[in-house]
């Protein structure tokens, strides 16, 4: 025993969703996010959803025989925000203390090789 | 590992009067620090900690100092309460020094009263350097401090964000009350 897998959580500032598969990131094993476990939409993002959600995907991987993993963060990236949500940190602690082997933690932000223009138009958003 | 690059004039505070501070954050996160004082390149080797969030927390720290923070305040981020925010104003005025300036200018305040008042209304600690605003607060004032610094650099008056915090701050105590 002792299987492999990868956690993947992205954070951003209104959600948290946590996938894990196997290593080679092609067979879901596990998967949660910020809406299966809380009501409001607003709390979707917030470290306490993201550290509920992170302890039903230890659950369900642990029960398929996964028990450690190495993590990917990742915030919304490209021209939103470049670094992970308020959820990240939480999930990750969560994850650990679910019981899972933690191996190697890598920030899997997709930044833009000067990508895309930003949104919000010329003169910026207008409240 | 992890890599990040600091500006060059801020690699003396991370590393401290005969490396003080440097020590101290190395035993406070049993990380290893490697300093490229001439590029101000900063390596963070976190394979002997045995918390496996220290290397994020630690790189959140160096990029605090980085960006202006004490390091007494910016050690405040080894909490797990604690979140680091940063602003570039590059992203919202563009590159031109005289907006960044103004922006600059319109979060400090006169005599520094708005950043005083964001401070003390969102329980943070808020460092203008350069082109950033950088930010340290607890979890629950995130969303707060976030949309009340976008406010002012968007341009609304100083008035309405004072406001706009003092109702926040009540919606706060009112949801702690319910708890």
């Amino acid at each position: 025993m002792g299987r492999w897998g990868i956690a993947h959580v992205y954070a951003s500032f209104n959600n948290v969703i946590i996938t894990i598969t196997d290593l080679t990131g092609a067979e879901t094993i596990a998967r949660s996010s910020g809406g299966m476990v809380t009501k409001s939409a607003k709390d979707e993002g917030s470290p306490y959803s993201a550290m509920r959600v992170a302890q039903r995907v230890a659950e369900i991987a642990k029960e398929k025989g996964i028990d450690s993993v190495h993590i990917k963060v990742r915030g919304k990236g490209g021209t939103g925000s470049k670094s992970p949500g308020p959820g990240a940190q939480a999930a990750i602690r969560a994850l650990v203390r679910a019981g899972l082997k933690v191996g190697r933690i890598e920030d899997a932000t997709p930044i833009p090789h000067d990508g895309g223009r930003r949104k919000g138009g010329k003169r910026g958003r207008r409240v | 590992m992890r890599y990040i690059k600091i500006p060059r004039e801020r690699i003396g505070v991370l590393i401290g009067h005969e490396g003080e501070t440097k020590k101290t954050l190395e035993e406070r996160s049993k990380v290893h620090l490697t300093i490229d004082s001439k590029l101000g390149e900063v390596q963070i080797d976190d394979t002997e900690s045995t918390d496996p969030l220290m290397g994020l927390k630690t790189e959140n720290i160096v990029q605090a100092i980085g960006r202006g923070f004490s390091p007494e305040h910016a050690l405040k981020l080894l909490d797990d309460n604690a979140y680091f925010l940063m602003f570039d104003l590059r992203d919202y005025v563009g590159k031109k020094e005289t907006h960044i300036k103004r922006v600059k200018a319109r979060v400090i305040g006169r005599k520094g009263r708005t950043k005083q008042i964001l401070e003390e209304m969102t329980n943070s600690l808020i460092s203008v350097y350069g082109h950033t605003i950088s930010v340290i607060t607890s979890v629950e004032y995130i969303e707060t401090i976030r949309s009340a610094i976008e406010m002012v650099i968007f341009g609304s008056k100083h008035s309405t964000v004072y406001r706009f915090l003092e109702r926040k701050r009540k919606e706060q105590e009112f949801s702690d009350f319910n708890r």
